[in-house]
């Protein structure tokens, strides 16, 4: 077998399972598996597609999950920026960074709650300095419909992931250019504005294209601290699955289509941004 | 270095953040594991131990420690089946070359990049037809399809960089293509198949939407537990959860890193 | 030359610790190596039911029986994991999971396995109303079989109420279980004076903005019926079949009740919890000030557990409010009938049903006919303590009204979802 049928043999396995589902999801949709309740034909499609819930779902999970992304992106660049030495109040910034990452989101959800809710801990600190009087006075964070509690609670349990990265491109590829940009007579902003951020910049865009497409399909957080209008779309897919009449199941796959071409567009989009990294370190 | 005089007050500000956002979520959970309740506005709750003891006698916190070994159990096979398969696959889509490995990569990134809850609606009825509804088997390999996908990326990452040298040196000398693989090949990738062996396990060890799915309440998981428990109201049960969620995959990550400064202090 | 290895052996003791857990990962192995069978191997419950019970008691001794529940109130689920399987074990040698699983989501559920042909995963199932119309409309019950069991003899079958399932005849395809009484939830301390009827609670709430609201499940759609009927002029108009222009009147009243109050909502209309479990934390911890339950005295049983603040009072409104029974059933492919039928006798069992009343435990109410039991069991249910913060027996007669067609429910259901809260 030449090395080049072996690769595409291999990326065949490893998508197998995706293009499994995207199948079966593409048949049952359109009612060809002969799923109960589920008429052949475009019908339930069209209904899904021209419904204005559909698209606001899908609206508040690109949006709650490009905010996400930016905050985490923004952090990540900061930490590693600040704490890149190898002094021991560096290192342990850099390893209290990276703790979230241990946090499965269940719990990082679960967390939120009981931070960021009207009743929560934050809401009841304030209480005790006398700034509010009942849970209502504290901003609504949680289930609110802009995803405040969401992107808050996402944004802090991807940072770690990025700073990683981060870190790893800071210790490696910078110091020789930065030194050179220094050495011409550059100070410390400008060298981090032409030098260094480009770099993180390039390096982390691959990164951060998988942390949106994960915030935005992520489905226990969005279930935990999102709102009930717009429905997060992840979550509209399962109770159309499981909590809806038999001929709304329908509905469930023309959801999890959308969501799996959004996934294939994260995925040209992280190849484009992987292709152009190499050319410019090449 | 970068930011000048600004550093410090910015630096330790954020020392601080960062510490209290490591520690803060874990001592809410502390707390909020033996509230019994802990209504607003109420600064520390009424007190009991009902969760933790519940979870040593196996009653109705039994759910949670038949849940942690289930988990574990699938988090270690599908840490250990994905780092393995992964390493073939990863290598040879290293081989690719041009708009060959961009689809390559770009097929190893789309059991990342799919939401596990389309993937579940996609997928539960072949798995159902192929008997693998509600069985451990099912779940397992429900959480390696993204297992795969994360493994096998960072393995065409490790692939992509690799110095073939040592291998070609070996040869030279007289070593057969087995004797290379088993004694120059896999030593060296002793870090990776820790470092992907741990990606799968967190990704199994956090998964909720296709447990769900593919194990239809059957195969209990500490993360879907948790997740029940929250929306049941019970949230004693579920801090107690959630903290056995974290701690061992905070020890896991502690100790992947003390293993891998272990093999890299050994000279190759 | 590097001599390490594939680094440390990550930690397997874990695995032999004998727990519990050891039990659950013992189930995991059977599950592991059972091979798929589309078709149950043995007897269904219609062919059990047919032959003599002693056949039922030896079919299921020693096996495992997977019961898929709602697992939304911890009570309830302390009382089938801690007693009721406890004591199947001992007398039948019978193993009790209780899995989560319950209304539109168990009908998917099957329905998929129907088509996959897929190894039946469960045995009894926990039903009522809509949730078996469906089931009974696609054929996915096991049946008839609940006649054939002893203690249904003692069963209170002249009751309205348990004798029809939301107007549903069970034809032995469904046994009854526990009967509830919808109430709302106040306190006392915050709410000294709570309106008593529908119309009162309407004015309550735009007195009172952001302080009410119901959840997305059964228990809040069973509200919005109940508003219904006392919208459309009593449940008497809603009796004797679904009518789909009864509803479409009746359902304009109850949303334009709503839209003029939405604003007045918690959260301005715009969040609802989805479970009624998030609802009683929001009421416990002040966000809302009424919650609600299908089960008048869950108050009582969540104040003893701390859920609830101990000022929570459980209320009934004078428009009347739902009374209910709900059911065990057997799945088409459940693959251990035999033990779900005898699950389903001890759970009409005098001693079940007496335990599952008490206020500690669930109070859930009994569908027996008391007096027709043995005078020890009769004293015995009698001495069962009423709570004094419990609703009285009289009042929850005097406004218990009927549940009506399930196909009610589900329209309400789907087009409060449609109209209300995804609102154009």
């Amino acid at each position: 077998m030449t090395t080049s049928s072996r690769g595409l043999l291999a990326a065949l396995i490893v998508a197998a399972p995706v293009l499994v589902g995207i199948t079966h999801a593409m048949l049952a949709a359109f009612g060809l598996t002969g799923l109960a309740g589920i008429e052949p034909g475009w019908g339930r499609a069209h209904a899904v597609l021209t419904d204005v819930t559909t698209w606001r779902s899908l609206a508040w999970s690109l949006w709650a999950a490009a905010a996400s992304t930016v905050l985490a992106f923004a952090g990540a660049v900061l930490i590693a920026s600040l704490f890149r030495s190898s002094s021991r109040t560096d290192a342990l910034a850099r390893a209290l960074a990276t703790l979230p990452l241990a946090v499965p989101h269940v719990a990082a959800a679960f967390v939120g709650l009981l931070i960021l809710g009207q009743s929560g801990v934050l809401a009841r600190i304030s209480y005790a300095f006398g700034w509010i009087a009942t849970p209502a006075d504290f901003p609504a964070l949680v289930y609110d419909p802009a995803g405040t509690a969401f992107i808050m609670t996402l944004a802090a349990k991807e940072l770690p992931f990025l700073a990683l990265i981060a870190f790893s491109l800071l210790a490696s590829e910078t110091d020789r250019l930065e030194e050179t940009a220094r050495s011409l007579g550059a100070g410390p902003l400008e060298v981090f504005r032409h030098v260094t951020f480009p770099l993180l910049w390039r390096g982390l865009l691959p990164a951060t294209v998988a942390v949106f497409v994960f915030v935005f399909g992520t489905y226990e957080a969005a279930a935990m601290l999102g709102p009930s209008r717009p429905t997060p779309l992840p979550v509209l897919a399962m109770e159309r699955y499981a909590g809806a009449s038999l001929a709304q199941r329908a509905d469930a796959f023309v959801l999890s289509l959308l969501a799996l071409v959004l996934a294939l567009a994260a995925v040209a989009a992280h190849e484009l941004l992987r292709r152009r990294r190499w050319e410019v370190a090449g | 270095m970068t930011l000048g005089s600004a550093r410090t007050p910015l630096r330790s500000l954020l020392l601080t953040g960062l510490g209290i956002l490591a520690v803060a979520p874990l001592l809410l959970l502390l707390i909020t594991s033996i509230s019994r309740s802990w209504f607003w506005p109420a600064l520390l709750p009424v007190p009991s131990a009902d969760s933790w003891a519940a979870l040593i006698a196996g009653t109705s916190g039994g759910r949670l420690s038949g849940a942690a070994l289930n988990s574990l159990a699938l988090a270690l096979a599908t840490g250990l089946l994905a780092s393995a398969l992964s390493l073939p696959l990863g290598r040879a889509l290293a081989g690719l070359r041009g708009w060959r490995r961009s689809l390559g990569a770009g097929a190893a990134f789309l059991p990342v990049a799919a939401p596990p809850i389309a993937l579940g609606i996609g997928l539960q009825f072949t798995f159902l037809t192929l008997g693998l509804g509600g069985s451990f088997m099912g779940v397992l390999l429900a959480h390696l399809v993204p297992a795969l996908g994360y493994a096998t990326l960072y393995f065409l990452g490790v692939f992509a960089v690799y110095d073939d040298r040592l291998e070609d040196e070996a040869r030279t000398l007289g070593a057969s293509p087995t004797q290379v693989f088993r004694r120059v090949t896999l030593p060296r990738l002793g870090r990776p198949l820790l470092e992907a062996a741990l990606l799968g396990f967190l990704v199994s060890w956090a998964q909720v939407p296709l447990t769900i799915l593919v194990g239809q309440g059957l195969v209990p998981t500490l993360a879907v537990e948790v997740l029940g428990l929250v929306q049941s109201g019970q949230d004693a049960l579920a801090a107690t959860g959630s903290l056995l969620l974290i701690i061992p995959a905070i020890f896991m990550l502690m100790a992947a890193a003390l293993a891998i400064r272990r093999v890299e202090a050994v000279p190759v | 030359m590097s001599s390490a290895g594939a680094g440390p052996r990550l930690p397997r003791a874990a695995l032999a610790r004998k727990s519990r857990g050891g039990a659950w990962l013992g189930v995991l192995l059977v599950l592991l190596t059972a091979c798929g069978d589309a078709r149950r191997a043995g007897p269904s419950a219609a062919d059990l039911a047919a032959g003599p019970w002693e056949d039922v008691v030896l079919a299921a001794e020693g096996t495992r029986v997977v019961w898929r529940m709602w697992r939304g109130d911890p009570s309830i689920n302390a009382f089938v994991d801690e007693w009721v399987a406890p004591r199947v074990r001992d007398r039948y040698g019978i193993e009790l999971i209780a899995v989560e699983g319950s209304g539109q989501e168990l009908v998917n559920q099957l329905a998929v396995e129907r088509q996959a042909e897929a190894r039946g995963a469960s045995d009894l199932l926990w039903i009522n109303g809509e949730t078996f119309h469906n089931l009974r409309r696609m054929d996915l019950l096991d049946g008839p079989w609940s006649g054939s069991l002893p203690n249904s003899a003692a069963v209170d079958s002249t009751s309205p109420i348990i004798a029809r399932d939301f107007e549903q005849d069970p034809a032995g395809f469904e046994s009854p279980w526990g009967r509830v009484q919808f109430a709302l939830i106040y306190d006392a301390r915050r709410t000294p004076d709570p309106p008593r009827s529908f119309a009162d609670l309407g004015l309550w709430i735009l007195e009172n903005p952001g302080r009410f609201t119901h959840d997305q499940s059964f228990t809040g759609i069973t509200f919005l019926k109940m508003l219904m009927y006392s919208l459309g002029g009593g449940v008497e108009a809603f009796q004797g079949g679904f009518d789909e222009e009864s509803y479409a009147v009746a359902s304009e009243r109850v949303w334009r009740w709503v839209e003029m109050r939405r604003d007045a909502f918690w959260r301005s209309g715009l969040a609802y919890p989805q479970e009624v479990a998030e609802l009683h934390r929001l009421f416990a911890n002040g966000e809302v000030d009424f919650s609600m339950s299908n089960n008048e005295n869950e108050v009582i049983t969540k104040v003893r557990q701390g859920t609830l603040p101990s000022t929570a009072r459980p209320l009934l409104l004078r428009d009347g409010t739902i009374a209910n029974t709900h059911f065990v059933g057997i799945a088409f492919n459940a693959p251990n009938p035999a033990g779900a039928m005898l699950v389903a006798d001890f759970l009409l069992s005098p001693e079940a049903q007496l335990q599952k009343l008490r206020p500690e435990v669930w109070a859930d109410g009994t569908v027996l006919d008391v007096d027709r039991l043995d005078p020890e069991w009769r004293e015995r249910f009698a001495d069962v303590a009423d709570d004094p913060r419990a609703l009285s027996r009289d009042s929850l007669r005097r406004y218990a009204v009927p549940e009506v067609a399930p196909e009610y429910h589900e329209r309400l259901a789907s087009d409060w979802r449609s109209r209300i809260r995804d609102r154009p």
